[in-house]
């Protein structure tokens, strides 16, 4: 096992450099270094205070060299400090991973639960006209953007109801709960079409097994061998599915961020594609890369957990 | 068991449970004041985030907003009189007068306050903080010589005081800044207090600068001990990003990015107090409890930062802000078709403040493109073809007024007589493009539409939508007008290289309200990528005259001169005039404006609050109706019944 | 090279041909057992029927606005011009059938009557929701040419191939997928400019990976097969293995992603345009309606019709792609539906 992990990581290493290279390559064809000084300091700026600025970033040093510089960098969990606003990277990144996680996971958690208590729900009144509707609303809330979403439970929740607050965030204990309540709510709601009909496939499948015919012979309730049989049984296909989905969920939630001012860092990266910021942009692409690589060795391992007959080799 | 449908519904109704608060501001760092007074606390947005605390470097409006209170200047302008803006002594005692000298040199005396004081703080021994003294405005005149600090503003005054880029050019060799060797000649100090500052050339604009933070004193203790290194396992923070240590009425409490800057008032602050003159009429009797009363008015200043506008639309609908700047898309809510505030926002209470900025904004031509440069007929018309009212109708409510002239309302040469002979008229456009040599808009030599490219700057959908109205408004004449996108650095540097035929969103902000300001955009040794003349115009005339009254006081001989310029450029059309920047903003009932001036931003050391109004008004507009929770209920019901009976049926 | 792709001629050509390509596609599939009988199933589906129906709609509507012929003044106008480029346009909103401008201060009268009304800029709501539809078809057509060949291609390869081809194919893609699919998009557009071209090359390129995964999984299990290794035996050359055995038995598979991958870039677009890398100046297209619909829901009386119109064409054409590729997936594979 542990050697499976092992070479798994050594793996990733060509991976992480390739992901390096790449944004490299984009981001130094995409703005030269004045550019990216006129684009910071602003259009006031003097000619000389912009040749002061690359000099003391070393943006006026050979391409080859800066690559060597940028990849030790990554390497080292060294991102140095955003253009735009000075701010330490790596401090940025700690304050604002809080934030997403409070959105992203009890999201994750709630569109977990939501998708597989109403998938379970079709399957107790499978094949009824009940369960072809809401296949049907599962497919119709696939086709709404996110942004479409958003919009609209915000108007509902924030502005029509007053239920909730319409935009910030704060580390208040319990009560940070009401700044992330509305947000979860979408997070939750945005991938629910999709999470349903999934969940709907694996637990048809699970009931046509054989032992769920066997339990309800043996007179078990329908609704308690669907709650405790299937759902066991499904649940390890689902767990397997759903971690390869997690480094989506990073993504998933930057339109949310931005739409209520949560802190985090989806807020950090749109406004550094906004702006231009091209060491944040950057040190997100990798740490991003990073998450997915990890993401996808735990999906491995899940898989190789769920089912003793795969064997780590 | 708990089925899950079941826990999602009990998180639902938690998350309901600990929604039922909206409000989203923090609580204040106080109830009461020490005298027992309720403490005073404003709430107002932020759109961005600051992007610096220090004051030689800070060039961008939300640091401005923030240091404004926290750092008090040599001069300030003063809050209400603003036609024409007048400045009035921040940490001097008095406006310096100019003096020449028998040789004809010009100079400033300059005498600081001994009210003026750093607040306390512990890069100061035994953490109190000390007078500000005649050395700390010399000091930050070095500091912005200094490259390591990249301050933007001296390329402002290396023309005006002698010896400033020789020092930075020393510091640049040397590579280091030697502050205890390179002293400055030109801040002469006299005494502990009193200093005098020497020009090479006149410069009255010079006391504006004075009530720029970028001269604002700052003491060599704080910027030496904010290193941002790390001292006995501490990390210090970094005075050149976000470490203040300031002179105002205000200190930061507290800045979480992305989240919100707090201010708190600083104890026993008596540099300067609240006016006693200039009131406007309307306000007056008002004003008047104010006069000569101490600063800040209230104690504690909480600026959110919300990005998004919809929010801040939100969140000043609940009470929850204590005004906003009423955007386009605000306005339909707000405002009347009589620019008056709507009736159901009057009835709330809301006061309605209408501004307009010092600031011109304009199409650019290239005068080196062998096409519009040469052509001035063609400029001619396609100014006359750009229908800047109908502009400003869809994009600014017609509330920018249309830009007749560069100068800015408020600024002096500004005459609200004079009309552009190249304005917006449709049948003069196509008069001048056949004089042009194009008529109807087509090239004879090719018999196409002639082709103009527009660089514009595109990232959101307002933007989209600016480029083509303006399309539209050219193609009138017949001509084919190409949009040709670009981000943000991409035209700029275009711009610098003059790779462009017109180019979009140009636009200046007084950095002080003197008519210089803005004639040197076109002043032809301020070519880019050094200068901002972005149109590369370049006039012997032109710049003669404008040599001539830049360095002039204001007065009737100067205005002849500004008249003259304007005549220039308006005949020359090196850029198609759009619009000056006016706007309105809604205040709550219980957060009266004190200020009425654009030049500053923001001037929190005025404002003042009632909170007993805002807490009942607050309570009064947040009512949660109970209704769609009986519907979401009762959906659930429905559902859980419908399966019994499914389930029923299929097993009987 | 612009200006021949963007001349008339071209563009009427392109879709003769793209319409040429589907009907051969269907005719040539005709022939093939499996997917008659695949299309014997998806008949009796009535739901997967009428979805398809809505999806040539949106087919024709968008062939309508690309279609092209020169007028007098030296420009060209559509097809879809003919019907509906008649509508003038107002200065600024007005709202569905209405008979005044929406401005309070300058209730001017509309000079026609505009069934969905019109947007800030006064353009019809209703035209430029149909014009929007070849926006969206165009970008995922040319996303397509881009992305089904290529995850095709390298899919099989790596599948047939294995050992090293596998390898590097598989480094390439599991590198791609590693970056964040959005930043990879707006890194790419920044770089090479905004366009429909640009546009379509950055979402090909974050695409094909999950076809190119799909199809190598499918060719591993195919390569497996005995008749596969029988015709290895009878020293075939590879050419023809890839072409004869493998590729029909993995193509239905490509039509289901084309399908629901197609819905997928149309959404794509929509988050594009809200970071500001969507489609370029003067392209009508439902992400940027819907960018520019959300602030104004905040107007008094508020303006939804932009908002909503750009919402349930991308809804309906979306929504109908999906049904058609679940029909699909159903037909060929009966067992799982």
């Amino acid at each position: 096992m542990l050697s499976y992990v092992l070479r798994r990581l050594l793996y990733a290493v060509p991976i992480v450099l390739g992901v390096i290279a790449i944004t490299f390559l984009l981001f130094n064809v995409l703005q030269t270094p004045q550019a990216a000084a006129t684009l910071v300091l602003g259009p006031k700026a003097s000619q000389q205070a912009r040749a002061e600025w690359i000099k003391n970033r070393g943006l006026d040093k050979p391409k080859s060299e800066q690559f060597v510089k940028h990849v030790k960098n990554m390497a080292t969990f060294n991102f140095g400090t955003s253009w735009k606003s000075g701010r330490e990277l790596n401090e940025v990144f700690r304050t604002g991973v809080g934030p997403s996680l409070m959105i992203t996971i009890p999201g994750f958690l709630a569109g977990l639960i939501g998708g597989v208590g109403l998938a379970l729900y079709q399957v107790f009144v499978r094949n009824s006209l009940l369960d072809r509707s809401i296949t049907l609303w599962a497919v119709a809330l696939m086709s709404v953007p996110t942004v479409v979403y958003i919009i609209f439970l915000q108007a509902i929740g924030a502005l029509m109801l007053n239920y909730f607050p319409a935009s910030g965030f704060d580390w208040r204990g319990l009560e940070t709960l009401k700044f992330v309540a509305l947000p979860i709510i979408i997070m939750a709601v945005v991938n629910l079409g999709s999470d349903v009909r999934l969940y709907r496939t694996i637990f048809m499948e699970e009931i046509t097994q054989d032992y769920v015919r066997t339990a309800l012979a043996k007179g078990l309730s329908s609704g308690h061998v669907l709650g405790v049989h299937v759902f066991k049984n499904g649940l390890i296909a689902l767990i397997t599915l759903t971690v390869g989905s997690l480094p989506a969920l990073i993504t998933g939630s930057l339109l949310i961020e931005n739409f209520f001012g949560i802190p985090g860092l989806g807020n950090v990266l749109v406004l550094a594609i906004g702006t231009g910021d091209q060491p944040v942009v950057m040190a997100s692409v990798y740490l991003g890369s990073l998450l997915y690589i990890a993401s996808l060795i735990l999906t491995d391992i899940c898989y190789a957990l769920a089912d003793p007959r795969i064997r780590l080799s | 068991m708990i089925s899950p449908s079941r826990a999602l519904a009990l998180i639902f109704c938690a998350s309901l449970l600990a929604g039922c608060d909206n409000n989203p501001n923090p609580p204040p760092f106080r109830e009461k004041r020490a005298d027992g007074s309720p403490w005073l606390v404003r709430f107002s947005g932020l759109s961005e985030d600051p992007r610096e605390f220090d004051p030689q470097k800070m060039y961008d409006q939300m640091s401005r907003r923030i240091l404004e209170p926290v750092y008090d200047t040599l001069l300030e302008y003063h809050p209400m009189k603003t036609d024409p803006y007048e400045v009035r002594p921040g940490m001097l005692e008095e406006i310096p007068k100019k003096e020449v000298s028998a040789e004809g040199k010009i100079s400033y005396l300059c005498r600081i306050k001994p009210a003026a004081r750093f607040h306390d703080d512990e890069c100061f021994p035994g953490g109190k903080g000390r007078p500000v003294l005649a050395k700390d405005v010399h000091f930050a005149f070095q500091r912005m010589c200094d490259p390591k600090v990249e301050s933007p503003f001296l390329s402002n005054f290396v023309e005006y005081i002698p010896g400033l880029q020789e020092a930075h050019d020393a510091a640049e060799k040397s590579g280091k800044f030697d502050y205890d060797a390179q002293k400055l000649t030109s801040i002469e100090l006299l005494d502990e207090r009193t200093f005098r500052l020497h020009l090479s050339k006149p410069y009255p604009q010079i006391l504006y600068w004075l009530a720029m933070h970028c001269t604002t004193p700052v003491a060599r203790e704080a910027v030496e001990y904010y290193d941002g290194k790390e001292h006995d396992g501490v990390t210090r923070p970094d005075f050149r990003k976000f470490k203040a240590v300031g002179t105002g009425p205000f200190r930061i409490a507290e800045y979480v990015p992305r989240q919100r800057v707090r201010l708190v008032r600083v104890e026993g602050y008596a540099t300067t107090t609240f006016p006693t003159d200039g009131f406007p009429p309307a306000k007056a009797e008002w004003l008047q409890q104010f006069a000569g009363k101490p600063l800040p008015l209230v104690d504690e200043v909480n600026f959110s930062i919300i990005r998004e506008n919809i929010p801040i639309f939100i969140l000043t609908r609940q009470g929850y802000l204590d005004g906003m700047g009423v955007n386009k898309d605000a306005f339909g809510a707000m405002i009347t078709p009589g620019r008056e505030l709507a009736p159901k926002w009057r009835a709330r209470g809301l006061h309605l403040e209408k501004d307009v900025e010092p600031a011109t904004f304009w199409i650019s031509y290239n005068m080196d493109d062998p096409l519009v440069g040469k052509n001035r007929k063609l400029r001619q018309a396609l100014s006359a073809a750009y229908d800047a009212q109908t502009y400003s109708d869809i994009f600014y409510n017609s509330v920018a007024p249309v830009a007749e002239q560069l100068v800015p309302p408020g600024i002096a040469g500004y005459s609200q007589t004079y009309r552009n002979p190249y304005g917006f008229n449709l049948e003069k456009a196509k008069q001048l493009i056949a004089e042009a040599g194009y008529p109807n808009g087509i090239d004879p030599k090719t018999g196409r539409p002639l082709e103009i490219t527009l660089d514009m700057v595109a990232v959101g959908s307002e933007d989209r939508q600016r480029a083509e109205f303006e399309q539209r408004c050219f193609e009138k004449l017949g001509v084919k007008m190409k949009i040709s996108e670009n981000t943000f650095a991409r035209l700029l540097q275009k711009q610098d290289t003059g790779d462009f035929q017109l180019s979009s969103g140009s636009g200046w902000g007084a950095d002080y309200p003197d008519p210089e300001n803005f004639f040197f955009l076109f002043y032809s040794k301020n070519m880019p990528p050094a200068g901002k003349n972005i149109s590369r115009y370049n006039n012997p005339e032109f710049d003669r005259l404008f040599e001539q009254m830049a360095t002039m006081e204001n007065g009737p001989e100067r205005l002849e001169i500004v008249n003259k310029i304007n005549a220039i450029l308006a005949e020359d059309c090196p850029n198609i005039l759009n619009f000056h920047k006016a706007f309105y903003s809604v205040v709550q009932p219980w957060a009266p404006r004190t200020q009425d001036n654009a030049m500053l931003e923001g001037g929190v050391r005025f404002a003042t609050v009632d909170p007993a109004l805002r807490a009942e008004k607050q309570k009064d507009w947040n009512r949660k109706p109970l209704w769609p929770l009986a519907i979401l209920g009762g959906l659930v019901a429905i559902g859980a019944v419908s399966a019994v009976r499914i389930n029923r049926r299929r097993n009987a | 090279m612009e200006a021949l792709f963007t001349h008339w001629l071209t563009q009427n050509l392109l879709v003769l041909a793209g319409f040429s390509l589907i009907a051969w596609m269907l005719w040539s599939a005709s022939h093939h057992e499996r997917w008659r009988r695949a299309w014997l199933r998806f008949r009796s589906d009535r739901g997967g029927i009428i979805a398809l129906v809505v999806v040539g709609i949106y087919l024709i509507l968008g062939a309508l606005e690309v279609l092209s012929f020169p007028t007098k003044g030296g420009g060209t106008r559509t097809v879809l011009d003919l019907f509906v480029g008649g509508v003038p346009a107002e200065k600024s909103y007005s709202a569905p059938l209405a008979t005044r401008l929406l401005s309070e201060a300058k209730p001017d009268p509309v000079k026609a009557t505009h069934l969905l009304g019109t947007d800030a800029l006064g353009k019809d709501v209703f035209v430029e929701t149909l014009k929007a539809c070849k926006t969206a078809l165009i970008i995922g057509g040319l996303t397509a040419a881009i992305y089904i060949p290529l995850g095709t291609l390298f899919g099989i390869l790596a599948g047939y191939f294995r050992r090293r081809v596998d390898d590097l194919i598989q480094y390439v893609y599991t590198t791609l997928a590693s970056i964040p699919t959005i930043l990879l998009l707006v890194a790419i557009i920044l770089v090479l400019g905004k366009g429909l071209g640009t546009m379509s090359f950055a979402l090909g390129l974050t695409a094909w990976v999950g076809l190119c995964r799909l199809i190598r999984g499918e060719t591993l299990r195919q390569a497996e097969r005995p008749y596969i290794t029988a015709a290895r035996a009878l020293g075939q050359s590879h050419w023809n293995i890839i072409t004869r055995h493998i590729l029909p038995n993995v193509l239905h598979l490509v039509v289901i992603n084309f399908v629901l991958g197609f819905s997928g870039i149309v959404l794509a677009e929509s988050v594009l345009s809200y970071l500001g890398v969507g489609t370029p100046v003067g392209t009508p297209s439902w992400g940027n309606m819907i960018d520019s619909g959300r602030s104004e829901l905040s107007r008094d009386p508020m303006v939804w019709w932009n908002l909503v119109s750009a919402t349930v064409a991308l809804f309906g054409l979306v929504l109908s792609l999906n049904l058609v590729g679940d029909s699909l997936r159903r037909a060929f594979d009966p067992k799982r539906g």
